[in-house]
Parts: C-alpha cells; sequence; structure tokens
C-alpha cells in the first residue's frame, strides 16, 4: 500500500524537537509510518500533538531532527509536502466571509485546479461530508460546529491528497457527526489508499479507528504498537476495585502488592492486571478483608487504552478529557 | 502569479460584502474636501498662489483615503490569523508572497477607487487638472503607489502583533504625517521653522507636491520624479518589512 500508484505515502521523522523558549513540546520523537495506514496519535492536551502536526505538515519549523513526508523533506521541499498532503487542524480555518462552496473553489484553485473542474469538486466535497442540502448562501461563519468541522475535512480532500492529517478531528463533536467522520476517515483509507495520521486525545477514537497507535507524553513518544499489541502488554484481564476513599485506595495499593505486582491506581479505582482474573479474586478478598479495608465494587474487564496510557504516562486520559470537560462546563457556568 | 490574482480576488469579494469597511474612510475623505475647501478657499486669493485650493487640499483628501484604505490589508491579515484561514492558506502549496499580496493589492485597489471618486467629485466641484487626464491618471498612480506604502506598512503591524486592536493603532501614526507638512497653506505662507524642518523630512511632503503640481501647475519632471521615487522607496522599505514579518508569521512562530 506504501507505494500504491507509484506514490510515497509514508511519513518518517528522525529525532524532531521542537523548543518554545524553554519548553520542549516536542522531545525526539521518532517515526516510521508506512502508507496507507491509520496512524492513531494519543495524548493529553499540551502533550506536544498539534506541535508535531504542525512540523509534519511544513508550517512550524523544527528546533532539530528532520523529516519526510510522502518522500519529501519538510524543511526543503515544503511545497511538495504541502501537495501531496490534506491538513484539518484542531482549530477549524475557514473564512466566515464565505459560503462552502466559494470556500471549496478558491481552496482547489490555489491547488490548481482549473475553475470548472474546482465547482465539480466542490459539489462531491459537499455531497461526501453531507453539506450539500445546506442553503448555498449561508456563510461558512454561520455554521455548527460539527458542520465547520465537516467543511474543513472537505477543504483537506479537495486535491485528493495521498496523506491525510486530522488534528484532534472530533474534539467538542456530538455523537453523531464524531460517528460520520470516523466513517468516512475509514472509506478515505479503505477506497484510496490513504495514509491517515490522526491526534486524538479519545482512546475510543485511536481504538476504533487506527491500525497503529503512538503514546505521546511531554514531546516524547511513550509507547507504539497496535492497539492490541498496546493492550497486551498490559495485561490478559482487570480486576478494577472501587473503594470508598482515596486514602483506602492508596492503602490497598500497597497492601495487594504480594498478589498482584501489576497494578495503577486512579483516584478512588485500583485496577489490577491478571493473566486469568477470576482464579485470584478469593486472594484478593483475604488480603483485603485481612487489612479491614471494606470494597465498594469489583468487576472483571479487558484492558483498554486507558490502562496502557495509565501505565506509561501515570495519569488516565478519560479521567483527564472528563475533568477538562468539567472544567469547560464550570467556566460556561461561572 | 494565479494565486495572487486569486487571493487578489478573494479580498475584493469580502471588502464589498462589508461595506461599513470601505464608506466610513471615502466619507472622512469627503468630509476633508468639502470642509477645508470651503473654510480655507480665500488661501487662494494670496499673492503668489498658483491654481485654485481645491486643487490644492484635494491631495490631502487623497492622501488620507490611501491612509484609512490601507488599513484594510491589515485588518484582513488578522481577521484571517484570528479565525485560522491564514494557516488553511499557508497549508495549500500557495506562495507566501501570494498570502500577504493578496489583502494588500486588494486593499491599494479599493482605495484607489476611492481616490478616483473623491477626484471626479472633486471635478464636479470645479476642479480643473492642469496636466490634463495623462495628469489626472498620474495622480491615481501616484495615490495607488502610497496606498501600497501604507498597505505594507499595515501588513507589517498586522503580522507582527497578530493583534487587531494594535494593528489598527499603528495606523494612526500616519497621522501625523499627513498634518506635519504644507497641509494647509502653501510652504511660502509657513512661518513655524519646526513645521519647516518636519515638511522638509516628511515623504508625504513630496506626494502633496507631485500631486499639487500635476493640478495647479501641469507636467513638472523635477516634482514628479522626486513623487515617484518617494512614494515607489517608500513602497518598497513598507514591501520588504510586510515580507520579513511574513516570513517570522508563517514559519516561526507556533
Amino acid at each position: 500500500m506504501a507505494e500504491r500508484d507509484g506514490e510515497d505515502r509514508s511519513i518518517r521523522a528522525q529525532g524532531l524537537r521542537r523548543n518554545f523558549g524553554a519548553q520542549r513540546a516536542v522531545d525526539g520523537v521518532d517515526l516510521d509510518i508506512p502508507g496507507g495506514r491509520i496512524f492513531g496519535f494519543l495524548g493529553p492536551n499540551g502533550a506536544g500533538k498539534s506541535t508535531l502536526v504542525k512540523i509534519l505538515t511544513t508550517i512550524l519549523n523544527p528546533t532539530a531532527g528532520s523529516a519526510t513526508v510522502a518522500g519529501f523533506d519538510v524543511q526543503r521541499q515544503g511545497g511538495r509536502v504541502r501537495t501531496a498532503i490534506g491538513v484539518a487542524l484542531q482549530d477549524v480555518g475557514l473564512d466566515p466571509l464565505m459560503t462552502a462552496r466559494e470556500l471549496l473553489v478558491l481552496q482547489a484553485e490555489l491547488f490548481g485546479t482549473p475553475r470548472d473542474r474546482a465547482r465539480s469538486t466542490a459539489e462531491r466535497l459537499l455531497k461526501t461530508v453531507g453539506l450539500d442540502d445546506v442553503d448555498p448562501k449561508k456563510r461558512a461563519g454561520s455554521y455548527s460546529g460539527g458542520m465547520k468541522r465537516r467543511l474543513d475535512l472537505a477543504l483537506a480532500l479537495v486535491h485528493n491528497p495521498r496523506i491525510l492529517f486530522l488534528d484532534e478531528p472530533t474534539t467538542g463533536l456530538d455523537p453523531a457527526s464524531r460517528a460520520a467522520i470516523w466513517e468516512e476517515v475509514r472509506r478515505l483509507n479503505a477506497e484510496r489508499g490513504m495514509t491517515i495520521f490522526l491526534t486524538t486525545q479519545y482512546l475510543e477514537e485511536a481504538d476504533r479507528l487506527a491500525d497503529e497507535i503512538a503514546i505521546i507524553d511531554k514531546g516524547r513518544i511513550v509507547a507504539g504498537g497496535t492497539p492490541a499489541e498496546l493492550k497486551r502488554e498490559v495485561g490478559e484481564e482487570v480486576v478494577e476495585l472501587q473503594f470508598g476513599s482515596c486514602e483506602e485506595t492508596a492503602h490497598a495499593y500497597d497492601v495487594l502488592a504480594p498478589v498482584a505486582p501489576n497494578r495503577q491506581a486512579a483516584n478512588r479505582d485500583l485496577r489490577l492486571y491478571f493473566g486469568r482474573a477470576a482464579e485470584n479474586v478469593p486472594e484478593l478478598v483475604r488480603a483485603l478483608d485481612g487489612a479491614g479495608l471494606r470494597l465498594q465494587g469489583l468487576t472483571i474487564e479487558q484492558p483498554t487504552l486507558d490502562d496502557v496510557f495509565l501505565r506509561v504516562t501515570g495519569e488516565a486520559l478519560e479521567h483527564e478529557v472528563a475533568e477538562d470537560a468539567e472544567a469547560q462546563r464550570e467556566e460556561v457556568r461561572s | 502569479m494565479n494565486d495572487i490574482l486569486i487571493l487578489i480576488g478573494r479580498s475584493l469579494r469580502n471588502a464589498l460584502r462589508q461595506p461599513a469597511t470601505i464608506i466610513p474612510n471615502i466619507a472622512i475623505s469627503v468630509f476633508f474636501l468639502f470642509v477645508y475647501n470651503s473654510g480655507l478657499d480665500s488661501v487662494q486669493q494670496l499673492p503668489g498662489f498658483v491654481g485654485t485650493y481645491l486643487g490644492f487640499i484635494l491631495p490631502v483628501s487623497i492622501v488620507s483615503a490611501a491612509v484609512g484604505g490601507a488599513g484594510l490589508a491589515g485588518q484582513t491579515l488578522i481577521k484571517d490569523i484570528d479565525n485560522g484561514y491564514f494557516t488553511k492558506l499557508l497549508l495549500t502549496p500557495t506562495r507566501r508572497l501570494a498570502v500577504i499580496w493578496g489583502p494588500m493589492v486588494a486593499s491599494a485597489i479599493i482605495l484607489t477607487v476611492q481616490v478616483v471618486l473623491v477626484m471626479l467629485l472633486a471635478l464636479a466641484m470645479g476642479l480643473k487638472v492642469a496636466a490634463g487626464p495623462l495628469g489626472f491618471l498620474m495622480v491615481v498612480v501616484l495615490a495607488f503607489l502610497w496606498g501600497m506604502a501604507f498597505a505594507g506598512y499595515a501588513a507589517f503591524m498586522a503580522l507582527k502583533t497578530k493583534n487587531a486592536a494594535a494593528a489598527q493603532a499603528a495606523t494612526f501614526a500616519f497621522f501625523p504625517l499627513i498634518f506635519l507638512s504644507y497641509t494647509f497653506v502653501p510652504k511660502e505662507y509657513v512661518t513655524a521653522t519646526w513645521l519647516k524642518v518636519a515638511a522638509t523630512i516628511n515623504p508625504t511632503t513630496y506626494v502633496f507636491e507631485s500631486m499639487r503640481s500635476l493640478i495647479n501647475v501641469g507636467w513638472s519632471a523635477s516634482s514628479l520624479l522626486v513623487g515617484l521615487a518617494v512614494t515607489f522607496g517608500f513602497a518598497t522599505v513598507t514591501g520588504i518589512m510586510a515580507l520579513w514579518a511574513a516570513r517570522g508569521a508563517t514559519k516561526l512562530s507556533g
């Protein structure tokens, strides 16, 4: 798939670094992504995902290191890289005074498409992203958040790119819009062999879409592999224990060390990783009983990417996202 | 070249969709023309005054239109940066030059139209251009170049500050340049030495003199060449400043 139609669709990087003053936003990232894959880049806010996308898409120079996209050097062959890629950044880039059709035609023309063909491309893409029934005179500035994202995605596709960069494409979207974008991403990859480089802070998104995942934290890649490989690394099954307080969880963490060497605590939950969980439950309960700890709940489940994330970063991404969302709601309320 | 034309077209279309960004500027220029011409036209009775006061004050109105209209370039760039469209354009194979020049040339075209309207109004008020139709055209060319110079400065400020209020405030710095000159009376009647010094080092003075010469006197090679050299030089300097700022804004910032 890497050389489908004889075109290079790969993304490679060696030792990429980007400093902002004393802060290292990207700190020695290596990538080797063959063509035709959906590559998920997972990390919390401020982990360096967007900075990395900006470097790979030529709008930001790295402080050190090198990268090629579609076989072209991002620093020396920026124009050729931009011709080969489509990009939808986290902050959608739309001129609010223009209509969707005007934006698409202008974008296509800037990629060298003649006006007539640009018009037909615009109509086709509006259908693809489900915006063809919107009032043609409606300006992009009055679109809803979901409509703006879909239009932004259409803009990234006007020149049929070999590689598509999507920086948090579904952040802030409702479930229906999110599902529509996932479906489109899968279709582009399957039908056109497009390499998709997707950053996200949603574990479910990475799990469902990506062939391969890298987890980035504080500018560094801390884990990588297929979702199944990553989950296997933490264990076959998980026992989740719930306690009444964080102090009890911390106490249980120490008490269960001999029974469950592979374990992680997050707030009032304690997650224990085993080859076969059920066999270990009686011993767990006995150990907790002996320490005078009372369980609020116990469940057995499959490991998730959150377990992987927790293990490699020491923090739970889902909790962080939920806290962010709550903080935003608080901000709106106040 | 095609990408510049595409982006000029886009900026022009957007400007026409927001007439509120154009109308106040032309209203101020017309206001200057009416108020100063009707209030100070007795200056033309002074001994040694050549031509009409309408022809003398018209360049002030024109240059004011050029300065105000040029700010549009900066405003367009700021809006594009704020709403992310600037980055979207940088992600196309479009030359960086086109992304900056699109709004700059568009604002120069708009201000040229404004200048022509002001001049047509002046003709309706009885203006006679001593250098004839070609002289009229040359005044428009000078205004266009002067507008490009301001547009370059506005773009530079917009790209450096990335802040609409700061960029707008920066364009006000040019108003002293309009008024620290022989704005309302010929230099022979200015007595304050400080104003003479200021007017001599003020490039706007030479633009006024070129235009006034074309309107009130006729073709004067020396006056025209000095005016063209000053405007062209100024436009080159601010154009380079804008490109330099663009280099930073398009590549080195986060």
